[in-house]
C-alpha cells in the first residue's frame, strides 16, 4: 500500500522568460522606501525587492504576454539581464508564478 | 614596483553575478520568530 503525503507541494517551475507570469495569488507586496516587501502566505517566505523598477516590473507582469516583453518595456537594455535573473530568483521562491 | 593604489585594485575580489543580483532580491528567514511578539 502506498501512502501519499498531501503536504508535499509541487516544486516551483523553472523560470521561462518567454512565458506569461504574475504575482503569486498568495503573495502580498508592501511598498517600502527601498522597494517592497514580498510575503508568501503559503511558504511563509519573506523577500526584499530592493529596487523600485523591480517592484514596478513584478507588479506589471500580468499585463504582458511574457516576462521578456515586460522587461523590454520597463527596464533599460543594459540592465535587462540582471532583472531577468531577479525574476528567476523570485520564481524560485514562488513570489511569481506562471499564468 | 606597484603603487599602493594598484595593489588595492589587484586585491579587489571580483563581484559575482549572485552578489549583484542580491542587490535586487534578498530572502530573509523568519523561522524561529514565532513567539517573539
Amino acid at each position: 500500500m502506498s501512502v501519499t503525503d498531501e503536504r508535499v507541494e509541487a516544486p516551483a517551475p523553472d523560470f521561462d522568460p518567454d512565458r506569461a507570469w504574475r504575482v503569486h495569488p498568495q503573495v502580498a507586496l508592501r511598498d517600502e522606501s527601498f522597494g517592497a516587501l514580498a510575503y508568501h502566505y503559503g511558504t511563509r517566505r519573506l523577500l526584499f525587492l530592493k529596487s523600485r523598477p523591480l517592484v514596478d516590473l513584478v507588479s506589471a507582469l500580468d499585463r504582458f504576454e511574457s516576462a521578456t516583453a515586460a522587461i523590454e518595456a520597463l527596464i533599460p537594455e543594459n540592465e535587462q539581464a540582471q532583472y531577468t535573473r531577479a525574476l528567476a530568483r523570485l520564481a524560485k521562491s514562488e513570489v511569481i508564478d506562471a499564468r | 614596483m606597484l603603487l599602493s593604489e594598484d595593489k588595492e585594485v589587484q586585491d579587489a575580489e571580483p563581484v559575482s553575478e549572485d552578489e549583484v543580483d542580491e542587490l535586487l532580491v534578498e530572502e530573509v528567514s523568519i523561522d524561529g520568530m514565532c513567539g517573539v511578539y
